[in-house]
C-alpha cells in the first residue's frame, strides 16, 4: 500500500484545483479524504478516462478480501464515504451474514464457459448457479423487510412508471440489497442490466434470483481482473439494446462506456455515481470538459452522510468490539482519537454504556463540541498508560504510533474506525521481539517480552467493516437516494442538467428522508399555509436552505 | 463553501421546478414547484430552527405591530414600517460575495426614519431592532433582558432620583479627562467589580491581551463602536485598548447600557457615551458624539444592528475614506450590510461574525440546552423526570432542549416538518408525532419552530390541567396567546414571567413569558457564550485591520474559518482540553496545514 510520496500527492492537488472549477465539491474530497489517495495504485489516477488504450492500470492488482479487504481495486470503495455499498465487500468476512453460504466451492468451472438458461428460458446472464436462485429470492426477501422506502417508492410510483422506457446499465456490489433496488428500478418501468463493482463482494444466490426473474446479470463471486472487464462489457455490448441511463459505483462502468461505446453516450440522460472515487472520476472528466452527459453524485447527500457516518458508527463501534473481545463497557476508560461525524458517533454509543471516554482532536472547533458534550479533550500521551480501549477515527496516519502501544496497559484493545489501515501504525509491531498471537478470526494478542498483551482488532484495518455488519436500513437509505436519482435525471426537462456534476437536489434528499420514516412509525407534521407563507417555504420543502448544517 | 453553496444552487434552484411528476401520491410530486427565485432569496428564511435566521427576521413584523397597541412606551411615530426594515433573513453568508436578501415584500430597510423606541421591561423582544433580539444574535442582546428581574446583570446601583439628563451633566474623571457621557461617573468603583468578574469567565479575552500585546495588532487602530454596553462588552474593550487601539463607544440599545460599567468605562479613559434609558434623540447624539471628534477620525467600525454604519454612511460618508473594515455582530445589521453591498454601495469591507460556527453552536445548541432546564425551573420549579414533553422544531435549539429534558429522564416527544431533522430525531431516539397526537397526555409543551401558530388556541384548549407552555423559538408568534385572551378565560399572574389561564371547567395551563422568549425572559445567557462572540469580534477586527491590502474587497465576508477555529481554540483551555497536534507527516498526508483551516468550509459540524 505504501505510495511514492509524489504520487501520493498528485490526486490532492488535482482535486483542489477542481476547487474551482467544479464548485468545491471536489474541495471536500481533498480535505476529508485525501487520506484515501495514499492507496490509489500507480497509473490509475493517471489513467483513468484517459483515451490511452492501456486501460489496465499499470499496478492494478487484485487482491483477497480476507487478506486486505479495503484494499479494494479502488480506493474509496473501503473508504467510509462508501461505506454503505461498499459493505458489502466485507461480506465475504467470517462474521457477515450475507455472504454466499450456498456457494458449493467444488464447482471449479467458470461461469463464462457455462450455458444457463432460466426457467423462462432466457439466458442473458451469466452468474455462478442458477439454481441457486429460490436461496436468493430468500434473502431478496429478507432485504425488503428492512428497505420499506423502496418498497413504498414501487408501491407509490408503479401506476406512473416514472423509469418507463429507462434502460438502465448499473455496476454496483451485487447483494440481496441491490437486488431490492433492482426489481423496484423494475417496477418503475425501467430495464436493467447489471454487473459487480468488486470481484468479491457478489452474493451468488442473489444474483441468480435476479436472473431467474429476468435481469441480465452479469457477476459472480471470485471474479478475474478479464472476468470484471468481460462482464462489464457484457452489459453494454447487446444486440438491440442501449442504454439510456448509468447507475455507478466507482466508475469503472462509466470507465468502460467511454473507452470502449462513446457512442453510447448521445442516448444517455444521466449517470448516477454512488462512490467517491467515481465521483473524484467525474470531477476530473467535467474539469477536463469531458464530461458530455448530466452526472449526480449521491454520496454526499445529506441523508445518506448521516447515516453512512454517524448513525452506523455508533452501532458499529459497540457490535464491532462485542463480537471481537466480549468486553463490558461500563467503567471503562476509553479514548476515541478524532471527533468528527464518526467519532461523535462511537463517543455517544461509549457513553451510554458508561464507559469513560476521552477524544482526542486537532481541530478546536470539534475540540470545543466534545467539551461542551461532555468529553474530556487530552492528547493521546496523556491518557496512553490508563486507557482500556483505543480507537482511531481521524482519517489520518500513525495516530497511533509504536511509542504509544509501548506505554499501553496490558490488555488494552486497539481498533480503527477511521478509514483503512494508516491510522494504527501497525507496520511498526512487525518486529522480532514482539510476538503475534491470532485469538480469533480478526483478533490478534501482540505480546511485548515483558509479557504485556495489546489486543489488536482487524489488523488495524477498519472494524466496522470487518468485524461488523451494515444494517439494512442504512443501505436502504444509499439504495431509495439512488433510485431517486434515477427518476430525477431521467425525467428532468431537457435543459435542467447540464454536462456537469449535480448534488441530489435538497428536496430529494428530504423525500428519501420521509420515506424512511414510516419505518419509525413517524408522524411528520405538516406546515399550514398560513405557516408556511408566513416562513416563505413551499409547503413541501425544500425546508432548509442548502448550506443548512444540520 | 461559497462554491459548494452556489454550484448546489444550480441544482436547487433547477431542481425547484422539479414535479417528481412520476411519483404519484406524494405530495411531493403534487405540490406546485418552488420557484427557483423562492430558493435564491429564501435560503435567507429557510432556516426556522435556527430560531433568529428566520425567526429574528420576518415575525417581527407581526409582534412590532403588536407592540404598537400594546406597549405606551412605544415612541415611534411609524410602527408599522419597522417590521419591514427587520424582516431579517439569515443573511446567507456564503451567497456569492454578498448577495443581499429582500424582504418578504421587497423593501429595503432605511435605518433610522423607522427607528421605534420600546421598554425593554414591557417588550423586552420587541427592541428596536428586532433582531438583536433573535436567537442568532442573542449573545449580544441578552443584556436587553438584563433589565428583567432575574437578571443580575441589571444596573442595580442606579439612582433613580437623578433626574438630571447626562448630556446636561459636567463630568469629569478622575483624571480631569470629561470626553464622555455617562449617567454617573461615581459608579465606577461598582462597574470595576462587575467587569472583573465578567473577566473571570470570559479567558478567551484575557488569553488574547496576553499573547497579542507583545506585537499591539491594533497599534494605530481607530475603533468606534456601538454594541449594548455591558461588563463583557467592557472586556471586550479593555482588550481591544490594551493591542493598542483607540475606542469611542455609544450604546446599541437605549436600555442594555449596564450605568456603572459605562462608569469605569470612562474612568479608565474610554470616551463612552451612553446611560440606561436613552432617548430617540439621545441614542443618536451619543452616536454622534463617537463620531464626529475634531482630530479623531476612527478607521474601524464594530456595529452591532448597524445604527453605527447608517449614522457614519448618512452624515460622515467621507469618514470611509479612512475606514478599512466593519465588523457586524447582528442579523440585521448583517441584512443591511449584504443590502448595501447589493446596491453596490458598500465602499469598506465588512465581515459578518454572526454566522460563524462555533458563535452559532453556543448562541443556539448550548446556551438553549442549559436555558430550557434553567427557564423551567426558575419559573415553575417543575420535577424533570418521568415528564411527558413535546419539543416542536428540531433544529438546533430543539436538538438542545431534547437533549438536556432526556438527560433529566423526561419522556421527550418531537414535531417536525422537515423530514431530514424528522429522521434525525428518530435516530436519537426521540418519538416524532404531531402535536395533535398527545396534546392530551403532555405535561410540557415547548416550541422552537421559528413560525407562527404553532400552539393554537385548539390544542391548548385540549390541555390537560398544569400543562406547561413556553416558547424557545423566537419571539412571540409561536405560541397564539391572542386565542386566550377572550373573556372566558381567567388570567392570573402568579410569579413574575408566569400566568396561569384558567377555563372555565377550573383547568388552569401554565403560561410562561406571554409566549415571549423563555431563555430571554426567565433565564440568564452565561458569559461564556458572550465571550464566544466578543472573542470573535476581537479577531475579526484585527484580521480587517491587519489584512494586505486587497484581500478583502468592498463586500461582506465571513470570518474566515481560520479564525473561527481559533476562537473555538482559545476557549479550550477553560476546559483544560489539550489539542493534539498535527505531525509534519500527519498534515502532509492529509494535505492541510498544521495550523488549519481543518475543514472545508461547508462542512457540517453536526
Amino acid at each position: 500500500m505504501s505510495e511514492p510520496a509524489g504520487e501520493t500527492k498528485l490526486e490532492p492537488k488535482q482535486a483542489s484545483k477542481e476547487v474551482k472549477e467544479s464548485e468545491n465539491v471536489a474541495e471536500k474530497y481533498s480535505a476529508m479524504t485525501v487520506s484515501k489517495n495514499s492507496e490509489v495504485t500507480m497509473g490509475e489516477l493517471s489513467s483513468v478516462f484517459t483515451a490511452v488504450p492501456t486501460h489496465k492500470p499499470v499496478k492494478k492488482q487484485i487482491q483477497f478480501v480476507e487478506d486486505k479487504q479495503e484494499f479494494s481495486r479502488f480506493p474509496t470503495k473501503a473508504g467510509r464515504r462508501s461505506l454503505s455499498r461498499s459493505i458489502s465487500q466485507s461480506s465475504t468476512d467470517s462474521y457477515s451474514s450475507a455472504a454466499s453460504y450456498t456457494d458449493s466451492s467444488d464447482d471449479e468451472t467458470s461461469p463464462r464457459d457455462k450455458t444457463q438458461v432460466n426457467s423462462k428460458g432466457s439466458s442473458d446472464f451469466c452468474v455462478k448457479n442458477i439454481k441457486q436462485a429460490e436461496f436468493g429470492r430468500r434473502e431478496i426477501e429478507i432485504a425488503e423487510q428492512d428497505m420499506s422506502a423502496l418498497i413504498a417508492l414501487r408501491k407509490r410510483a408503479q401506476g406512473e412508471k416514472p423509469l418507463a422506457g429507462a434502460k438502465i446499465v448499473g455496476c454496483t456490489h451485487i447483494t440481496a440489497q441491490t437486488a431490492v433496488l433492482i426489481e423496484t428500478l423494475v417496477a418503475l418501468g425501467a430495464q436493467c442490466r447489471w454487473t459487480a463493482c468488486n470481484i468479491y463482494s457478489t452474493q451468488n444466490e442473489v444474483a441468480a434470483a435476479l436472473s431467474e426473474s429476468g435481469v441480465a446479470v452479469f457477476a459472480w463471486k471470485g471474479e478475474s481482473e478479464d472476468d470484471f472487464w468481460w462482464c462489464i462489457d457484457r452489459c453494454i455490448n447487446t444486440e438491440g439494446w442501449q442504454p439510456n441511463m448509468i447507475l455507478d459505483d466507482g466508475g469503472d462502468l462509466t470507465h468502460w462506456v467511454y473507452k470502449k461505446y462513446p457512442n453510447v453516450f448521445k442516448k444517455i440522460r444521466g449517470i448516477v455515481e454512488e462512490s467517491v472515487t467515481g465521483v473524484h472520476r467525474l470531477y476530473q472528466l467535467s474539469k477536463a470538459g469531458k464530461l458530455c452527459v448530466p452526472a449526480m453524485n449521491v454520496n454526499d447527500s445529506v441523508t445518506k452522510q448521516k447515516f453512512d457516518n454517524l448513525y452506523c458508527c455508533r452501532e458499529s463501534i459497540l457490535d464491532g468490539l462485542k463480537r471481537t473481545t466480549d468486553v463490558m463497557f461500563g467503567g471503562k476508560q476509553v479514548i476515541v482519537c478524532g471527533y468528527g461525524e464518526v467519532g461523535k458517533g462511537c463517543c455517544a454509543a461509549l457513553k451510554a454504556l458508561g464507559a469513560i471516554v476521552y477524544v482526542t482532536e486537532i481541530d478546536p472547533i470539534c475540540a470545543l463540541q466534545a467539551c461542551m458534550d461532555g468529553f474530556r479533550v487530552v492528547k493521546l500521551n496523556e491518557v496512553i498508560r490508563q486507557v482500556d480501549v483505543i480507537i482511531t477515527c481521524t482519517g489520518n496516519k500513525n495516530v497511533v504510533t509504536r511509542d504509544q502501544l509501548d506505554r499501553m496497559k496490558n490488555g488494552s484493545i486497539v481498533c480503527n474506525m477511521g478509514h483503512s489501515n494508516t491510522e494504527i501504525d501497525v507496520a511498526s509491531l512487525r518486529t522480532p521481539e514482539l510476538t503475534w498471537e491470532r485469538v480469533r478470526s480478526q483478533v490478534d494478542h501482540v505480546i511485548w517480552p515483558d509479557g504485556k498483551r495489546v489486543i489488536l482488532l482487524a489488523e488495524g484495518r477498519l472494524l466496522n467493516l470487518s468485524c461488523s455488519t451494515v444494517p439494512t436500513f442504512v443501505l436502504s437509505i444509499t439504495a431509495t437516494t439512488q433510485a431517486l436519482a434515477l427518476i430525477e435525471l431521467y425525467n428532468a426537462p431537457e435543459g435542467r442538467y447540464k454536462q456537469d456534476v449535480y448534488l441530489l437536489p435538497k428536496k430529494m434528499d428530504e423525500y428519501v428522508a420521509s420515506l424512511h420514516l414510516a419505518t419509525f412509525d413517524a408522524h411528520l407534521t405538516e406546515l399550514s399555509d398560513e405557516q408556511a407563507k408566513y416562513l416563505g417555504l413551499n409547503k413541501n420543502g425544500p425546508f432548509k436552505p442548502n448550506y443548512y448544517r444540520y
